[in-house]
């Protein structure tokens, strides 16, 4: 399996994804990594305009992050690349990821996919990783429709040779299931929420992930 | 950016008007630049029309900018970006587009505009100048005599904006504005072609 880009080190197993509710807990998040496995960490703030998430995300570059951890920022790759980040999340309704990739190439680009035809897209694409979603039943995700379930997020880590991360309704109870379906990792919001429990929780799940 | 001799005349699209089809006649009526504004719109979304409108704008000489979101200028290839006081940083946005590329700045005194320039923008949005009805704003018209302070003090080109119509556009145009940026003086009109035409001839001090 693929699991390379920006820098040598393999992707992180774990993807932390930010609440969303103006990134002011990012920096206690990152400080709250310190010394615990490598992670994927996304800003994920659509409602900052550009100059608030610009000065976030260089905010967060100046935290010291676990070695083979990833910074990475949704969608606005011009946002990425003036704070010195490591890649960009697509979502669906995101710039065409080839597109943005001729611009970038050294940017990680991943994107969001919510069914095996387009995981093959966005493989083909040249997306470096993919999220799947909804996995499990989570409000955050239910405008995506019902929880797709483990079978469809085993018939898409098939399909692609990129990594697959699951993602919606992740608990530590889930994380082994979903390894056990072949993604590379889990990526989760509200599991890592609080950070006065983040680090031990990394922790276990990094024991499952490996 | 490219020193153009003639006024610069800027369509902004509006949320209500289908974007293509707008400019298509504005830029038959002598608008010379677009700038690509729609703030709640997808990236996918912006990409799509960015990719329509650019080749229209190349075909009739007009200047292609996208409001705010410079991935996808950079993505697309127009010529520039505008950005506004909350969107990145106009130097951030000069570094990442290089030297080729426009970098415009909405201002809204002169010592905003000449710390655009400062930083790097090749033209600076100035106004509003005149009362407008195309958003809130928290603070009164700054009149155009403001353009002349403004312009005396700059380099760059200023664009000016906000409730700029056939009857006042000659004001800021006679006090050292390089051009206008207009909306609905445009895309509210019955014959955007005429209504462009029209501004032109205004900007000039020709009777339209």
């Amino acid at each position: 399996m693929k699991a390379t880009a920006a820098t040598a080190a393999p992707l992180p197993r774990l993807v932390v994804i930010s609440e969303g509710s103006g990134g002011n807990a990012i920096p206690e998040t990152l400080r709250a990594m310190a010394g615990g496995p490598p992670c994927m960490v996304l800003i994920r703030e659509k409602r900052l305009q550009g100059r608030e998430l610009f000065s976030l995300a260089q905010k967060a570059r100046r935290e010291q992050l676990p070695a083979g951890s990833r910074l990475l920022v949704t969608e606005r790759l011009d946002i990425a690349q003036a704070a010195g980040l490591d890649g960009v999340h697509l979502p669906e309704e995101a710039c065409p990821l080839e597109r943005l990739r001729a611009v970038a190439p050294k940017l990680l680009c991943g994107r969001s996919v919510h069914s095996t035809d387009t995981a093959l897209e966005a493989e083909a694409a040249g997306a470096d990783y993919l999220f799947f979603s909804p996995v499990y039943d989570t409000p955050s995700k239910r405008r995506y429709g019902p929880p797709q379930g483990t079978a469809a997020l085993r018939e898409a880590c098939r399909a692609v040779t990129i990594p697959v991360y699951a993602l919606g309704g992740i608990t530590l109870e889930r994380v082994a299931e979903c390894m056990e379906c072949g993604a590379w990792g889990i990526a989760a919001i509200s599991l890592f929420s609080e950070p006065e429990r983040l680090r031990s929780i990394l922790e276990t799940i990094h024991r499952t992930t490996g | 950016m490219n020193p153009q001799k003639d006024p610069i005349l800027c369509l902004i699209t509006d949320l209500e008007t289908p974007p293509v089809a707008m400019a298509e006649r504005a830029l038959k009526g002598g608008a010379n630049m677009l700038q690509l504004r729609r703030k709640n719109a997808s990236g996918r979304e912006l990409c799509r029309l960015a990719d329509a409108l650019l080749p229209i704008c190349r075909r009739a000489g007009a200047l292609f900018i996208i409001n705010d979101r410079l991935d996808v200028a950079l993505a697309t290839g127009a010529d520039g970006v505008h950005l506004g006081q909350e969107d990145l940083p106009v130097g951030e946005a000069r570094k990442l587009l290089g030297a080729g590329k426009i970098v415009g700045a909405s201002t809204s005194s002169a010592a905003e505009a000449l710390k655009a320039e400062r930083e790097g923008a090749d033209y600076v949005g100035f106004g509003h100048i005149f009362p407008t009805g195309s958003k809130t704003k928290g603070y009164p018209p700054l009149g155009p005599d403001a353009v002349d302070e403004a312009v005396r003090m700059l380099r760059i080109p200023l664009i000016a904006i906000g409730g700029i119509t056939l009857e006042n556009a000659h004001e800021p145009m006679r006090r050292g504005a390089s051009g206008i940026a207009v909306i609905s003086a445009v895309t509210k009109a019955e014959d955007p072609e005429e209504a462009s035409r029209r501004l032109l001839a205004a900007m000039k001090g020709e009777a339209g």
